[in-house]
């Protein structure tokens, strides 16, 4: 299951952040994400693990105040056993993720942060 | 008693008995300062922690502008260990959330190797001719 968030339209650029984006680590834990440009400049993300968590709406964000060029995102996904918080942002051509993770059942493991580099293969 | 671990990563497959670890938040206690001398958007923060009620607190101050002189002190909603095998819990981030008048700002903090890397999401509540904005700045511990 993810999260449904109803995000504000946008007037960014998504030009950046476009795309079909892979784990530079093959053994890394987020194989695959792919960022969509949807109605009313926002933006969709799917995230690819061991499966497909699904795609969520994403706020985006310029990396200057004056800037209409987005550059990050911020997405959620509510996989039920864990809440995930995507922090990405595109630096140098490589989007670093880094990934907040809140363990919410009862496996006695530990809620932890994460974080790996993709690089983009083709864009949306 | 700990129930099945049940993952969609692989590196989650971690077999643990009993509760998770508490954790050891108050290993980012302190005063923060930044690493660059040029202005910018958080100009130092200030880390406590009650080891006993579990809870972190986060007082930010401000650089360039729009960003407040003083965002105040708020709890951290959620804390986060370094590791995800991890059995001590060393503290590896935190999310802590403010809301002021005309902007609600996310922060996102993440430790390691002695330094705090704190990322923030600024929303602003109206549109108008600034854009939301990210921001990614490093601080080391005074």
């Amino acid at each position: 299951m993810t999260a449904i968030v109803e995000t504000p339209a946008s007037s960014l650029d998504l030009g950046i952040l476009a795309g079909d984006w892979r784990n530079t680590n093959a053994d890394g834990g987020i194989s695959r994400i792919v960022c969509r440009p949807i109605d009313g400049g926002r933006l969709s993300v799917q995230c690819f693990g061991t499966d497909d968590w699904g795609s969520v709406e994403a706020p985006v964000y310029a990396f200057a105040f004056e800037s209409k060029q987005a550059g990050a995102f911020n997405a959620v996904f509510d996989l039920g056993y864990e809440e995930v918080h995507l922090q990405a942002n595109v630096k140098a051509g490589v989007l670093v993720v880094a990934s907040f993770n809140h363990i919410k059942d009862q496996s006695g493991r530990s809620s932890y942060f994460d974080r790996e580099f993709f690089h983009r293969i083709a864009t949306a | 008693m700990a129930e099945p671990s049940y993952s969609r990563r692989a590196h989650e497959d971690v077999t643990r008995s009993g509760p998770p670890p508490r954790i050891e938040a108050e290993v980012m206690d302190g005063r923060w300062f930044k690493t660059n001398d040029k202005l910018q958007w958080i100009e130092r923060l200030e880390i406590d922690s009650d080891t006993d009620a579990g809870e972190t607190y986060v007082q930010i101050h401000g650089g360039a502008a729009p960003s407040p002189a003083d965002w105040g002190r708020v709890r951290c909603d959620l804390l986060f260990a370094n590791a995800a095998d991890t059995a001590n819990a060393r503290a590896g981030g935190f999310i802590a959330h403010y809301d002021f008048d005309d902007m609600r700002v996310e922060v996102q903090a993440n430790y390691n190797l002695g330094l705090l890397v704190v990322a923030t999401f600024v929303n602003f509540k109206t549109p108008g001719a600034l854009s939301d904005r990210f921001t990614r700045e490093f601080f080391f511990r005074g």
